[in-house]
């Protein structure tokens, strides 16, 4: 009798499973899906053909997928590769602390795949997905100005501080920082627009607000150090990286990691205390609608390296701590990587070598945490078509699990006490 | 004043038009769109940013496109790029005598990503582009078992039969014969199952029906009697191919994105069946868009076990035209042209040709008919990938339909002896 042995079924989102189908005939064709509803009542699902082996098992660890949502051997390959069954929809967990995603996997004896008829259900298992381990405390914070949730890990600290911020939708997303939480860091979930009583839109961005939350995060007894990381990540063009701006700018920064970020200020104005950086032109003609009728802004987004968009640069050989940049080559909306390299070649000609670039063939915008699935496009709140983020799936999927160790390890190794101390 | 100036108004669908604005201020940012509400009441739609010059003009055949649906110079490029509003709907006009598709062109003083009902186009033409030409009759068939539509040109002719097959969505399919039948060809578009009293699903192919209907038309009296064409895509190419090698009606075969082996469904003619390589679906692949790629379920022709199912394309007497699009994503018709063309080579046979077009899918059609990614199939749950690039696509059929006319043309001429 067919059977799927899963371990572990509780987990953190990150970790990796192992995932068996025993019971099986000899080189039987199975399906394996993997379905999960959203909190929004959203399906998502990802369908794989296997071959059982001669002992009727299907180990994920070893088999090829024939065919469906990927092939080849990807043991997470279910996770990653789940598409919404209504296109555009994207997967973001809002309550971080006390539910999980229910993963369900079954296995189905293929006859006629993909045709409107059931195919025969042999075997089924759920596993739990969690975005925070326990212990894991959530704060909502609303001090001055500061807008927010932090994430504090189990345990009495001290513990390193890092500030987590999203990009163009706005509102505040939690999920990065409740993982980040159960790596040991007291993470703030920092909301700057459309969130609470913040302004709706973007239009100045004042890097003092960041440091108000930077100081409300470093006063906070369970955090250490003079010195939180930013986490930036930018899910829209239109947005400047605030990261970079904070890491320029506030001396209370000692690393920051930036995912696809862009680095100009775009139709915004950046301001630190008597300082402002103004806009430059975008260039909107050039949006380009792909076959899908899927917007893609990359070549929308000015270049840094036209002259017209000097000024537009920040500072950024003023930053005293260590940066990250992460970069998906596939970015359709940001075309990051020409904007990572031109912040690194202000750098080094600065004399400065603060920074380190990694650069992921095929991963597009969005590159998020392990197993995350891609997704390739969405609705944004302010852009009236959908947006085309960009990347394929399997380099998207290697992308994420090597950049989220990379950032662990990066925020590990300059959030110490030591490493602090020699800033 | 802005105006907006197209030439002609009206005009066949495969004819290029000429659109220019004028009265706009020097070096503006404008935004052109086209839309197209089909016979089912889907909308379709295209868009394209452009700079006027310093005369404050933009001729879409002389100024490039900055972006939206295609950059750099494209006259016709909005035709081509044209999207369904809802994704996966293909453009497909089912009466081509009757009415033409109503395109409306605009031209906006602003960069518009999206209709607004609060923002109004400085100037609009409304165009027709039809399927058949003034004077083209249509006639419908059902002769004996043969069931379809027969198109012929105005005048006595004779004319150059063509036999029109499309592929495996079944039905009967019209614009492409009524279209080409407006350039002087008298066309048969044959439906061969999921049509009227036909069989619903393809389970054979039984090589007599399409003989039974290659005699009637060579038999109509306006036909050519010196032999027939056959212009096939998909699975029409699989029998067309067959019908070349079998039919001695066929004087010259147009296969596009076709095979050259027997899949999924027995292929016969008289006493002679060929068994089908059969497909393997557990190749199946998903696109990210979530569409179906089935460009790997079909077997290799090339290994020893499918070897009966090849098609002995060597015996065919008439020429044969293979058109490819590298980016099919259906199925591998580069490789099984290819080995077509190879195995006519290495018969000392010299009556094949192969186009072979980088960048185009599976669905080449008519020049400006927009370039269909992927669509629902009504045989499966999700939609199905057809692959291409839009560009390289609307350049691909604007040549390959030049090239099918002159090869049909070449190879039908009444001074050609009888095979």
């Amino acid at each position: 009798m067919a059977q799927i042995i899963v371990h572990p079924k509780t987990a953190l989102v990150d970790v990796p499973l192992q995932i068996r189908v025993t019971g099986l005939l000899p080189s039987q064709l199975i399906m394996l899906q993997a379905s999960l509803t959203d909190e929004r009542g959203e399906l998502f699902q990802s369908q794989v053909f296997y071959k059982a082996d001669e002992n009727g098992e299907v180990d994920l660890e070893h088999a090829g997928a024939l065919g469906g949502d990927y092939v080849g051997i990807h043991p997470m390959g279910l996770f990653w590769s789940m598409k919404p069954k209504k296109m555009l929809s994207r997967l973001l967990k809002r309550d971080v602390i006390n539910s999980p995603f229910l993963v369900h996997l079954s296995v189905y004896d293929i006859t006629k795949p993909f045709s409107s008829s059931p195919d025969s259900l042999m075997a089924s298992e759920t596993v739990e997905r969690w975005y925070s381990t326990p212990g894991v405390q959530r704060i909502q914070l609303k001090e001055g100005r500061v807008r927010g949730a932090l994430f504090l890990p189990p345990g009495d600290g001290p513990f390193p501080g890092v500030i987590d911020l999203f990009g163009g939708i706005g509102g505040l997303v939690e999920f990065r920082a409740s993982l980040l939480a159960s790596h040991g860091f007291a993470t703030l979930a920092l909301a700057y627009f459309a969130y609470d009583d913040l302004p709706k839109n973007l239009d100045v961005i004042d890097i003092e607000y960041f440091e108000e939350a930077a100081d409300i995060l470093l006063r906070h007894p369970k955090v250490f150090g003079t010195h939180p990381l930013v986490s930036a990540f930018l899910s829209s063009p239109l947005l400047l990286s605030i990261g970079m701006a904070m890491a320029t700018f506030l001396k209370q920064v000692a690393a920051t990691v930036c995912i696809n970020g862009v680095f100009l200020a775009e139709q915004v104005v950046i301001k630190y205390r008597n300082e402002k950086f103004f806009s430059f032109s975008q260039h909107l003609e050039r949006l380009r609608i792909n076959e899908l009728g899927l917007l893609a802004f990359y070549s929308a987004v000015g270049n840094p390296q036209e002259e017209a968009n000097k000024h537009g640069l920040l500072p950024v050989e003023r930053a005293e701590g260590h940066i990250l940049f992460i970069v998906g080559e596939k970015d359709y909306s940001v075309n990051s990587k020409i904007h990572a390299e031109q912040v690194m070649e202000q750098l080094r000609r600065h004399g400065k070598n603060n920074a380190t670039l990694l650069s992921y063939p095929g991963a597009g915008h969005l590159i998020e945490p392990p197993y995350s699935p891609l997704c390739v496009a969405s609705m944004n709140p302010f852009i009236p078509r959908p947006v085309l983020w960009g990347g394929e799936t399997i380099p998207h999927a290697e992308a994420q699990e090597h950049s989220w160790k990379e950032i662990l390890k990066f925020l590990r190794h300059h959030l110490t006490p030591t490493s602090i101390s020699k800033l | 004043m802005v105006q907006l100036i197209v030439t002609p108004e009206t005009a066949l669908a495969d004819e290029p038009i000429c659109i220019r604005a004028t009265g706009l201020n020097p070096f503006q940012v404008v935004t052109f769109t086209a839309s197209l509400t089909d016979e089912k009441g889907k909308l379709f739609q295209s868009r394209a940013f452009y700079k006027a010059n310093e005369a404050g003009n933009v001729a879409l055949d002389q100024a490039a496109a900055l972006g939206g649906d295609y950059v750099g110079v494209h006259p016709m490029g909005l035709f081509w790029s044209l999207k369904p509003v809802n994704p996966f709907r293909r453009l497909l006009k089912q009466d081509v005598m009757n009415s033409p598709f109503y395109i409306q062109l605009d031209i906006f003083d602003s960069l518009l990503l999206e209709d607004s009902p609060k923002i109004h186009p400085k100037a609009s033409q409304m165009i027709e582009r039809w399927f058949s030409g003034p004077g083209l009759q249509r006639i419908p068939v059902r002769n004996g078992r043969v069931r379809g539509a027969f198109f012929l040109p105005p005048g006595e002719g004779p004319f150059p039969g063509v036999i029109d097959l499309f592929g495996g969505i079944g039905g009967l399919i019209e614009f492409r014969a009524s279209l080409l039948a407006s350039h002087g060809f008298g066309v048969l578009a044959l439906a061969y199952f999921a049509y009227e009293d036909l069989p619903r699903s393809l389970l054979e192919v039984d090589l007599e029906y399409f003989e039974e209907a290659a005699n009637m038309l060579l038999h109509h009296p306006q036909i050519q009697r010196s032999g027939i064409g056959v212009i096939s895509v998909c699975k029409g190419a699989e029998i067309g191919l067959a019908m070349a090698i079998h039919l001695e009606q066929v004087a010259a075969t147009i296969c596009i994105n076709g095979t050259n082996a027997v899949h999924e469904t027995p292929c016969k003619y008289r006493d002679l069946v060929i068994s089908p390589i059969p497909h393997q679906k557990e190749y199946t692949q998903i696109h990210v868009s979530g569409a179906l790629n089935f460009r790997r379920i079909k077997g290799d022709p090339r290994d020893e076990v499918n070897q009966q199912s090849v098609l002995p394309v060597e015996k065919a007497r008439g020429h044969i035209l293979f058109i490819v699009g590298e980016k099919d994503e259906c199925l591998n018709s580069k490789a099984y042209a290819e080995q077509a063309m190879e195995q006519l080579k290495s018969h000392g046979r010299s009556n094949g040709t192969l186009l072979s077009y980088p960048g185009a899918g599976h669905l080449i059609e008519p020049p400006y008919s927009p370039l269909c990614f992927a669509s629902w199939n009504p045989f499966l749950s999700r939609p199905f990938l057809w692959g291409g690039d839009i560009r390289s696509h609307a350049a691909a059929q604007e040549h390959s339909w030049r090239e099918i006319q002159k090869f049909l043309r070449c190879h039908l001429a009444p001074s050609r002896s009888k095979l």
